[in-house]
């Protein structure tokens, strides 16, 4: 990942800036950056958000196709994952991104192992034959910090902005199965992301912890806890990041704080799709040239 | 400017999947009427597309007095595309959206709207809508891709009239929207657009009533022209079908009709099952709507409802439709007497896949109702039912041949529903009747084309250095032509001479087609449609235009012409020692006529070279005749007749049977070797792409009657082998009885299969049967059928003479060509003889009632079909008579023969009948045939009446009808 490098007097003034609750760019403890959400950037998908926080920018595609269900699985729909962090930095060009990206991906699978956080039986067509496969692509399009935070709010963002094609299954009288589309666009499947989770990153600096660290801010802390959090406060799923140790206090302090920020990231996320939605059509794209 | 929108659209492609597609609305559409000043000048993309008309005057509407354009829905253009191509019709503006879904509905009217579009003095204009900034619109939440497109076509209606209003002009010009589609029409009036059904509005065309006839009749969704009881049973929906068919439940295949009995049918089911290859349909409700060459589903019969193809004659000529109880018993008759060997797979239609409806020719029956504007149609297909159509002007159509077009068939009606399409002529008339031939056979023959003809060579044309390159110079060979007399299109040329070393050297130089016709261009493209040239009694139809065909192709005498020249050294036992084939030029030293080259071989006088070269020739002919024939080669016979024309009327005055000559065979002797020489180098050269023909050897089922007719007479026919079945037919001779050997080897041609055009990497069975050579193919009549420039082709890219290119290569492109050219050939026939069969009613036409001598050719359960050999006329004579008793009747499949009262009618029996042109029936003028000798109990009735004149059935016919 992209770091900084910074100097022991840089390194001080961030950590007693932190002790004080107050951070470099003027935010408490507890406070995420200024985020952009829109969504439908990318037309021929079946879901696209764009997320920037700060300086970090994601871009999510989801794109539904016909696959065959998991053996363990036949009555479901699945999701896969995949990061491509090549366009970030130089270092990261190539074949150098992989580790990272699928680094990130398996983060994802296991943010989203939850059983309830997507309904994977509506993605069901007919068992054991045909369910939709949501590929998930996320594009790391800059880096600045807390890159967990911004992807998971992207993904729950595309997951939101998801239109299925609307399928039927016709079968006579012998069995054979034929998949009928439905020829108006509008006849669609949304999914419901209320039990979506989002992911909370919760960097230990110095004795405190913040929230929606920036690259500065990461460089100056030892460990992070990435705590998935659903909209009712549920925490999904957790891990540790960083090379540093955190002692259990901490870990319940963190975890506390994660659930309370991750809540309100959640209605704050949820009003801003609301709003976008009942724009309707006649909303104007910003894309990527705005 | 250019705005740029995307908009969705998912396609099924295997999977599904979201396509993205950009669409760009531009603000510089022309709406494309001459008048307007606002829209840019030059329409995009240059060319000066044909507009629409600046003060559309068209026909006086009495909806809408003043100027207007239409504007059509799809489905009116879909169904009354008849009617916009009506002259009448003019300034339509066509919008992208409809020309779209016409498109994707049916190619055939795509291309006519297109056609109508490029002609100038139409002024139909097509507007992309689309494309247009102010009329794009998108589809709405809730909204079918229907209703989308017709208020895409209402939003454009809307534009045209407020874009028209700005035109600063003293009249005002509308847009009037013409749409079948009730709730269309509904939406576009509270709308405020000008609306009218395509009916409303060609009835207000109060100047030209005659349009009214040439509107489809399309029942508005569900409402049924009239009530009455339903007939058939409902097809079962395409969807269902294609289950069925992959199921097995169904087979699918192509429906034909029987020309002679309109009520039964066989459906020859595709793929390559051994097995019910041919199915029975057998009564009007199995029949079910299907019309002749439609692709069906059939469902087959539990095995004790199958039937056997019944020989009963039955002629469709119900007026009264309603009376259904006439027909059961009608089917009834079809059902007696069955022979358990002969049931064959029977079935009924339960579905249409594909229509393969035409315009069909024929004449109007006229409705026995006065005033009635509903009259039945009777095609001259017999194979197509009656066409129920709307007119107005019957009295002036009747005795007319037209052209009808079929729009439906309900559940209800006894007979499809059609309309008027276009009056051909007065039915008699020489040049109609030409026409309905050449139309009734698919043969095209309009005159070439501006883009074809652009493509033949100039005038003066000459040879150039260029050409003699890679070009033998044979000019100073004595070359002469031998052909029919009056022939212009003269495509080979023969010559024979001694070389020093004892042997001779024989050519035959076929006109090079092929430096002409070079592959792709348009003069090739129309050639290959036509496929071959057609002769029919008075006029010929060419296959390339005149300019080749009867001159720069044609090897007239004493002038240079490039040939293809197959040149063999043979010694004096006709044994052929070398071949070589060359590109070359030739100069014939004579055109001459079979009769002038038989007089010149046989009159001692004349010993010039040109003599001795047909001498030698005919000398050659002979050996290789008797070789072919000691082989197997088949010697069959076909009654042909020459007509004698008049030179003023062009009517037949005389007939006389085709005399054959010596010279004949002898050119056909030649040919055949040429072609067989032709046929081994290609197909050496190229195994899998070489262009040959074949001719299989028939089942032995078919020489059933053959033999059996033959046992009748006492003599054997074998037909274990060509060799055989040749041997035997020459043995087959009667010292009492000279003509049956004739009549023996007519009923041998009958028994015969086509002769088909193939490509070799297509098929392994090379054989041609009647001409006992295990390689044939056509090569030496280029000017005439398009199979030969084929074969020259790979030929001169066989000696290197010329290059080869892809299509020559490829053999599925081959075989598609092989059965084009092989149904061009079959309808070519078939046009040839209904030709012939016209002038026949023609001759006898002014020759009253003639007596002649017959032989009895075929038994059938009711008739006989006799052959006249003096006319090579070959017709029926039915016992079975409406208005008379029914003779007794009885068949035996056996022997064949029929037992009428207490005469019994034999194959091969000699009989008299009296012929005569039964015209009491104008649709099919025939040749009726009634039996004079034997005389046959209660027949006497047709000979007294035949001694009268014909002109008295017409009276007692319609006596009849009242009944």
């Amino acid at each position: 990942m992209a770091s900084v490098v910074l100097s022991e007097a840089e390194k001080l003034y961030i950590v007693h800036g932190v002790q004080e609750d107050l951070r470099v760019d003027g935010r408490g403890c507890e406070d995420y950056r200024c985020a952009e959400v829109e969504t439908d950037v990318v037309s021929n998908t079946s879901g696209s958000a764009r997320v920037k926080l700060g300086e970090t920018d994601i871009l999510v595609g989801i794109k539904a196709e016909m696959g065959t269900p998991k053996l363990e699985k036949p009555d479901e729909g699945y999701l896969e994952f995949f990061v491509d962090c090549s366009s970030n930095s130089p270092e990261l060009e190539g074949r150098g991104g992989e580790e990272l990206g699928t680094d990130i991906a398996n983060t994802l699978y296991r943010i989203f192992s939850c059983e309830n956080s997507v309904d994977l039986k509506s993605l069901c067509i007919n068992p054991k034959e045909h369910c939709w496969v949501l590929y998930v692509d996320v594009l790391l399009l800059e880096c600045g910090g807390n890159i967990f935070d911004a992807i998971s709010i992207a993904v729950k963002a595309a997951l939101f902005n998801t239109r299925i094609p609307k399928v039927r299954v016709l079968e006579d009288e012998e069995g054979t199965k034929e998949i009928e589309l439905s020829d108006d666009p509008y006849d669609c499947i949304r999914l419901n992301i209320d039990e979506v989770p989002c992911v909370v990153t919760l960097s230990k600096i110095g004795y405190r912890h913040v929230v929606d660290a920036t690259l500065q801010e990461e460089a100056c802390s030892l460990a992070s806890l990435l705590i998935s959090v659903t909209s009712k406060g549920a925490i999904t799923s957790m891990k540790k990041v960083g090379k540093g140790s955190l002692d259990p206090e901490s870990i319940f302090e963190m975890m506390e704080t994660g659930q309370r920020v991750g809540k309100s990231l959640h209605i704050a996320l949820q009003k801003i799709l609301d709003e976008e939605e009942n724009l309707g059509t006649s909303r104007p794209k910003v894309g990527f040239l705005g | 400017m250019l705005t740029s929108r995307t908009f969705v659209k998912r396609t099924r492609a295997g999977a599904v999947v979201k396509v993205v597609r950009e669409h760009y609305l531009r603000d510089d559409i022309a709406c494309g009427a001459a008048a307007c000043r606002l829209c840019p000048r030059a329409a995009p993309g240059g060319g000066s597309a044909p507009g629409l008309e600046a003060r559309p005057g068209g026909p006086g509407s009495s909806l809408c007095p003043g100027p207007h354009f239409l504007l059509p829905d799809t489905n009116l253009l879909l169904h009354q595309i008849d009617i916009l191509e009506d002259p009448v019709i003019k300034n339509v503006i066509v919008l992208q959206t409809v020309l779209q879904e016409v498109r994707n509905r049916s190619a055939p009217v795509y291309k006519r709207i297109r056609d109508l579009i490029q002609n100038p003095e139409k002024h139909f204009y097509s507007f992309t809508n689309e494309h247009h900034r102010d009329t794009y619109i998108e589809q709405k939440r809730g909204e079918t891709s229907n209703d989308r497109n017709d208020r895409a076509i209402r939003v454009a209606v809307k534009w045209y009239n407020e874009h028209l209003k700005k035109i600063e002009d003293e009249e005002k010009t509308q847009v009037i929207f013409l749409t079948n589609d009730r709730i269309n029409k509904e939406k576009a009036l509270e709308e405020g657009i000008t609306a009218y059904t395509c009916e409303e509005y060609i009835k207000s065309l109060t100047a030209n009533p005659e349009l009214v006839d040439r509107l489809a009749c399309v029942s508005d969704e569900g409402k049924e022209i009239e009530g009455g009881k339903i007939i058939f049973p409902e097809h079962i929906p395409l969807s269902k079908l294609q289950q069925g068919i992959k199921s097995g439940i169904y087979l699918q295949g192509t429906y034909r009709a029987n020309r002679e009995n309109y009520l039964e049918a066989t459906v020859w089911v595709h793929g390559d099952a051994e097995e019910n290859k041919e199915i029975i349909v057998q009564g009007l409700k199995h029949l079910n709507r299907a019309i002749h060459e439609d692709v069906v589903a059939v469902e087959l019969l539990a095995k004790d409802e199958w039937v056997a193809p019944s020989s009963v004659v039955l002629q469709d000529d119900g007026q009264n439709e309603e009376n259904i109880e006439n027909e059961e018993e009608k089917e009834n008759i079809l059902k007696t007497s069955i022979n358990k060997d002969m049931l064959r797979p029977t079935g009924r239609v339960v579905g249409i896949i594909k229509r393969n409806w035409r315009p069909y020719c024929g004449m109007l029956s006229k409705s026995q109702i006065k005033e009635a504007r509903r009259h039945l149609f009777t095609p001259a297909d017999r194979r197509i039912p009656r066409i129920r159509i709307e007119t107005r002007q019957a009295d002036a159509l009747e005795g007319q041949r037209i052209i009808v077009a079929i729009d439906g068939w309900p559940r209800n009606s006894r007979y499809p529903n059609g309309h008027f399409v276009k009056n051909l002529g007065s039915a008699g008339d020489k040049e109609t009747e030409t026409e309905v031939l050449l139309l009734e056979h698919d043969v095209p023959h309009q005159a070439f084309s501006q883009a074809v003809l652009s493509f033949l060579p100039k005038m003066p044309w000459s040879i150039t250095e260029e050409d003699m390159k890679h070009r033998e110079d044979l000019r100073h060979l004595n070359v002469c032509s031998v052909d029919p007399p009056g022939c212009t299109d003269i495509d080979d040329a023969l010559h024979c001479r001694e070389i020093g070393n004892g042997n001779l050297e024989v050519g035959v130089h076929i006109a090079d087609v092929s430096h002409f016709i070079r592959p792709g261009n348009a003069l090739d493209e129309e050639s290959v449609k036509r496929g071959t040239t057609v002769y029919l009694c008075e006029k010929r139809i060419d296959m390339v235009p005149e300019l080749l065909s009867s001159n720069l192709c044609s090897l007239r005498s004493n002038v240079d012409r490039l040939a293809f020249s197959c040149i063999w050294e043979m010694n004096h036992k006709a044994e052929i020692l070398k071949t070589r084939f060359t590109k070359s030029i030739i100069n014939s030293r004579a055109s001459l006529t079979y009769a002038e080259a038989q007089m010149r071989i046989d009159s001692a006088t004349m010993n010039d070279d040109i003599t001795t070269s047909l001498r030698g020739l005919n000398k050659l002919a002979k050996i290789l005749k008797k070789k072919r024939i000691d082989n197997g080669a088949l010697t069959l016979a076909s009654p042909e007749v020459r007509f004698h024309m008049d030179s003023e009327t062009h009517d037949p005055i005389d007939l006389q049977t085709k005399e054959l000559k010596e010279t004949n065979s002898m050119v056909e002797e030649f040919m055949l070797l040429a072609n067989i020489s032709v046929a081994q180098k290609i197909y050496d050269e190229f195994p899998e792409f070489a262009l040959l023909r074949k001719h299989p050897a028939p089942p032995p089922s078919n020489y059933d009657i053959l033999v059996k007719a033959a046992k009748s007479k006492n003599l054997e026919i074998k037909t274990d082998s060509a060799k055989a079945l040749a041997e035997s037919l020459d043995k087959a001779e009667s010292p009492t009885f000279p003509y049956l050997n004739t009549l023996l080897r007519i009923l041998t041609t009958r028994c015969m299969m086509q002769a088909v055009y193939f490509c070799s990497g297509m098929d392994n069975d090379f054989h041609h049967y009647g001409l006992a050579s295990p390689i044939y193919t056509h090569f030496t009549s280029p000017i005439r059928r398009y199979a030969d420039i084929i074969v020259h082709r790979l030929l001169a890219v066989a000696i290197g003479a010329d290059s080869t290119y892809p299509d020559l290569t490829d053999k599925h492109k081959l075989a598609e060509m092989c059965k084009n050219l092989n149904y061009r050939h079959k309808m070519a026939q078939y046009a040839q003889r209904a030709s012939v069969a016209f002038h026949t009613q023609l001759f006898f036409k002014t020759k009253g009632v003639v007596n002649e001598d017959a032989y009895i050719l075929f038994v059938r359960k009711n008739a006989i079909v006799v052959l006249i050999p003096r006319y090579g006329l070959e017709g029926t004579v039915f016992f079975e008579e409406k208005d008379k008793p029914t003779p007794k009747l009885e068949y035996n499949s056996e022997v064949p023969s029929l037992t009428v009262e207490d005469t019994t009618l034999c194959v091969f029996d000699k009989v008299k009948v009296n012929v005569m042109l039964d015209d009491s029936n104008i649709q099919h003028q025939k040749m009726r045939m009634v039996l004079v000798e034997p005389k046959i109990l209660g027949n006497d009735m047709h000979a007294s009446l035949s001694a009268e004149a014909s002109s008295k059935e017409e009276p007692e016919k319609k006596k009849m009808r009242q009944k």
